[in-house]
């Protein structure tokens, strides 16, 4: 066992170093959420995929089918069958940006992660973890920190903010290569 | 001798006075004329609250600069855009920066809406909540709920459970495509970063000596922008680009054009004269009808337009017709030992007759109701009785007998009206005139007219295209058209525009424009405001609503209910235009609200992204609408236009005939003669500009106008001087023919559409009549004129 500090350029790299970039990775997540005003946690579960180049899929399974797809054009949101929202990037320009940073996050691009946030991370026996903090002020106001962990891939994602509100995800039972998305999924995208 | 000494002397006077006066015009008032060509508009068809718009929108425009600088990548846009501000900080006095538009976050900047937004909702929303069954609505709190990372970015999530004021800002926020981002305002083509820099103008758009101080400090800021991030991309638009643009072009054209109609007047004058005085008297007797005109209209109207300006400036062509009438006859004069004052009657008719037939046509333009061309008429009158009074009261003095000397060319020139064609009752003259009727008629046949304002710009291309790239980026709402709401409360304005929403909406839907911008966006009206608050209750708040069930699902009790609903009716307080532009956030909606303008209301409904062809469209959203109405400013000027030329074409053609009748009494049946060159010179333009399928426009009747006078007058001259023998008057039509298209005729050359139309009818029309004039003048039929008549014995 074995503890490094990090400081500087080179955890990032090493931390980078232990990721694995695949082309898709799909896999299952647990989501629960603690929010200000409930007594209880809201938890939700279902299938995920990040597809380099295209975007995220989020399908939320239980308590009620509920699908996010984010792409560099828009974000559309389908419940059931009907489309519920979409947001256009050429009509809302921070689509991108919403976009570039969950696409980030799933996929633990380290690099792009730097363009936009503070980063502290250690490395502790092939596990990681970092947590972010938003260089701009009006964004770390909204969106307040967040923690990632991981090895070869993120594990886990834990969002504190400001208000109150936390989320944490856990990501599991992932897979990669074109086998990674179901008939459904290839579908969406 | 002595009554010419006086008369001298009262005109010194006269001439004095007029320098005192237009000297503290200049220097005291710092005259400025008008440039609005609407201004030009009878005052009975002027509405002072279209012309408030128009001074929010296009006025507030004009002061505005706007840059963008792209890149590849947004730190490499926000280095090149710093670079450039950079070089321009140090002229805050000349542009600032409009850094207002920064917030810190989008919750900072929706803080005013804590109180008042309830009852804020989209129409989509509003639609939602009239149609869509409870569960709708339960679903979509579940669903904002279990979105991952976080609900909504604005509020957390108990604020805002529906998600009704999240989409609602949204949708304003989609208003622009602009968004703040590390202090700066970012824009994305999906391409490129680009940083957005808005510039306020602290010194007037049109004055040249702010054009000559920006806009170098704006290329020397691209330059800087380009050192410190190589490929970068700057787009700059606003309307002092365009003044300087067009100021430069003009500059550049007076100095090439100028230059070449001063020395070919020079010239001209030395070889007639071999002396170079002619043309100082020439110019003074200009200058002074000029400075007469300004004072004088000063005086009466208190204002004075550019258009007023423009055409009063082509008096010089009219005003140099005496002086060098006079000059001429003075030259010949010396031969036959007449002194001045012998040579000032024997030339007052002729003289007082050019003036008259020339006036006569200006007395017509005053009678209109337009005050432009009211202008236009006391100025151009006034300044050629200036004129003509200088070389009454001055010439005589100042040329004497014996100043001059024949030059050879002159006379050798004067020989060739020997030769000259004439007019007989001939097969020659039958076929030519026939031929001559055909190809005016083919000409005339294919004449259209053309008053579209934008025919009469003529920006660089590169100018153009930056605008269209930024204007697509930025999507602005065009400035020149949009909705016109007026109410006697500003509730009903808002009210109205509601009313007009509600067609447009389904327009955004079919792509015919991509949005609007209305204040109702923003507030809406208390009617509607109180109509939506108890949807909202009915459909969310009260017992067995949405958020009853919603309790249910989450397993919160009763007490969850009712906190939630106070919390949210807490917001509900009523929102009104006074409480909205006491925030920041109102601060790019302020030029779209007119406020109370005397007992009245009214605001703008501007619209973004129309397209040409579906300006009908727009039009006709707005037939039947109680006071709404469809502003199209492009086509209100272009009516103004074809009106004044209209009025213009009517004054021609009337002071043909007031012409007539003013010389009937000395020319009697030969009375023809004088005015068919002139008339033939008119029509050979028109069919000239017809044949090559230009479109008739306000400049060119106006040089029509301007060609009248001046043909006459030399039909006059020659036909004072019967008998074909008598040179004189052919060289003095030869000098002031020529001055008048090294003046007029150069313009022609010029780039600006306004300016070459009329240079380009001078040119046509003063070549015709001088090339016709000599076959209608009177052959040596010696005593069909007695010599009384010209109140000279020889």
């Amino acid at each position: 066992m074995c503890s490094l500090p990090l400081l500087g350029a080179a955890p990032l790299a090493t931390i980078e170093s232990m990721l694995l970039k695949p082309e898709v990775l799909c896999g299952h997540f647990e989501q629960k959420k603690q929010l200000v005003g409930l007594k209880n946690p809201v938890n939700s579960s279902g299938r995920f995929c990040v597809v380099a180049d295209k975007g995220v899929l989020w399908r939320t399974l239980q308590p009620f089918p509920n699908t996010l797809r984010l792409t560099r054009d828009e974000i559309v949101q389908v419940r059931g069958e009907q489309v519920a929202m979409r947001l256009e990037a050429k009509k809302e320009p921070t689509v991108r940006l919403i976009n570039t940073v969950l696409f980030a996050l799933l996929a633990g691009d380290v690099r792009q992660l730097e363009k936009l946030f503070e980063i502290d991370g250690s490395v502790q026996n092939k596990v990681w973890s970092i947590t972010l903090k938003a260089l701009e002020p009006g964004l770390a106001k909204a969106i307040g920190s967040i923690a990632l962990k991981g090895g070869v891939y993120v594990r886990s994602i834990t969002i504190d903010e400001a208000n109150g509100d936390r989320t944490s995800i856990d990501l599991m039972a992932i897979e990669t290569g074109e086998s990674a998305m179901n008939v459904d999924e290839a579908k969406l995208f | 001798m002595t009554q010419l000494k006086l008369l001298a002397w009262l005109w010194s006077l006269v001439v004095c006075l007029l320098v005192v006066h237009t000297s503290y015009l200049w220097l005291n008032q710092r005259i400025a004329p008008e440039t609005d060509i609407l201004a030009l508009l009878p005052l009975q068809q002027r509405d002072p609250v279209l012309q408030q718009a128009f001074t929010q929108m296009v006025d507030t425009g004009q002061q505005r600069l706007i840059v963008l600088i792209g890149a590849d990548d947004w730190m490499q846009a926000g280095d090149a855009a710093d670079a450039y501000v950079s070089e321009l900080s140090p002229y805050n006095d000349l542009l600032q920066l409009d850094q207002r538009a920064t917030f810190d976050s989008p919750q900072e900047w929706l803080g005013l809406f804590r109180q008042h937004r309830l009852a804020l909702l989209t129409p989509e929303q509003e639609s939602a909540l009239r149609h869509e069954p409870t569960q709708f609505w339960v679903d979509q709190a579940l669903s904002n709920l279990y979105r991952p990372f976080g609900g909504s970015i604005l509020s957390p999530w108990h604020d805002d459970p529906f998600n009704l004021f999240g989409e609602w800002a949204q949708a304003r926020a989609q208003d622009t495509t602009v968004r703040p981002r590390d202090g700066r305002l970012s824009i994305s083509d999906g391409r490129r970063e680009y940083v957005v820099l808005p510039f306020t103008l602290r010194v007037a758009a049109f004055s040249t000596a702010a054009q000559k101080a920006i806009v170098p400090l704006l290329q020397k800021a691209k330059h800087s922008a380009r050192k410190a991030v190589p490929g970068v991309e700057v787009l700059s638009a606003g309307v002092i680009l365009y003044a300087a643009a067009a100021a430069e072009q003009s500059t550049r054209e007076v100095g090439t054009i100028g230059f070449g109609s001063m020395l070919g007047i020079i010239m001209m004058t030395w070889i007639a004269f071999r002396s170079l005085k002619p043309i100082a008297c020439v110019i003074v007797s200009v200058a002074i009808g000029c400075l007469g005109a300004l004072s004088v209209c000063w005086v009466v109207f208190d204002r004075i337009h550019l258009l007023t300006l423009v055409f009063g400036a082509s008096l010089i062509g009219g005003a140099q017709d005496y002086g060098t009438y006079f000059l001429c006859n003075r030259f010949a004069a010396d031969s036959r030992q007449l002194n001045s004052w012998q040579l000032l009657r024997r030339l007052t008719p002729a003289l007082t007759l050019a003036l008259a037939t020339t006036v006569i046509g200006y007395l017509g333009l005053a009678l209109t109701p337009f005050p432009g061309l009211r202008q236009v008429a006391v100025f151009s009158a006034v300044g050629l009785g200036f004129a003509w009074l200088t070389v009454i009261c001055w010439f005589p003095a100042l040329a004497w007998r014996g100043t001059f000397k024949s030059g050879r060319l002159g006379e050798k020139y004067a020989g060739t009206m020997q030769h000259w064609p004439v007019l007989r009752c001939d097969r020659g003259t039958l076929v030519f005139g026939l031929l001559a009727i055909a190809l005016a008629a083919f000409g005339l046949s294919r004449l259209h007219t053309d008053d579209d304002i934008r025919s009469l710009q003529n920006p660089p291309k590169h100018l153009v295209e930056e605008q269209i790239k930024l204007s697509q980026l930025l999507q602005v709402p065009a400035p020149a058209q949009f909705y016109l709401v007026r109410g006697p409360t500003a509730e009903a304005v808002l009210q109205r525009e509601e009313v007009l929403r509600e067609r447009l909406e389904p327009m955004i839907e079919k792509r015919l424009i991509s949005g609007y911008q209305a204040l109702s966006n923003w507030v809406p009206s208390l009617h509607v405001q109180g109509e939506r608050l108890q949807l909202i209750q009915k459909k969310l708040l009260n017992e067995g609503g949405a958020l009853n069930l919603l309790a249910k699902k989450l397993g919160e009790d009763d007490k969850w209910v009712s906190r939630s609903r106070e919390a949210l009716l807490a917001s509900a307080l009523p929102l009104s235009p006074e409480n909205f532009f006491k925030s920041p956030i109102a601060e790019p909606s302020r030029p779209i609200w007119l406020g109370n303008l005397n007992g009245i209301y009214a605001s703008i409904v501007g619209v973004r992204g129309a397209k040409k062809d579906n300006l009908a469209i727009l039009q006709q959203a707005a037939s039947g609408l109680e006071g709404v109405q469809w502003i199209d400013k492009v086509s209100e000027v272009s009516s103004v236009l074809a009106a004044y030329r209209q009025y213009m074409t009517w004054l021609v053609v009337f002071s043909y005939f007031a012409v007539y009748g003013l010389l009937y009494p000395r020319y009697g049946r030969d009375t023809w003669r004088v005015v068919a060159p002139t008339a033939i010179a008119s029509l050979t333009t028109l069919a000239l500009l017809g044949s090559v399928g230009a479109g008739l426009q306000l400049f060119h009747v106006l040089a029509l106008m301007l060609l009248l006078g001046i043909g006459i007058d030399y039909g006059i001259f020659l036909q004072e001087h019967f008998g074909r023998r008598d040179a004189i008057a052919w060289l003095s039509v030869a000098l002031s023919a020529i001055n008048t298209l090294l003046s007029f005729g150069l313009l022609s050359l010029s780039k600006t559409p306004a300016l070459q139309a009329f240079g380009l009818t001078m040119l046509i029309g003063t070549v015709a009549v001088c090339l016709v004039v000599p076959c209608f003048a009177l052959a040596a039929r010696d005593n069909e004129i007695p010599t009384e008549r010209l109140g000279v014995t020889v």
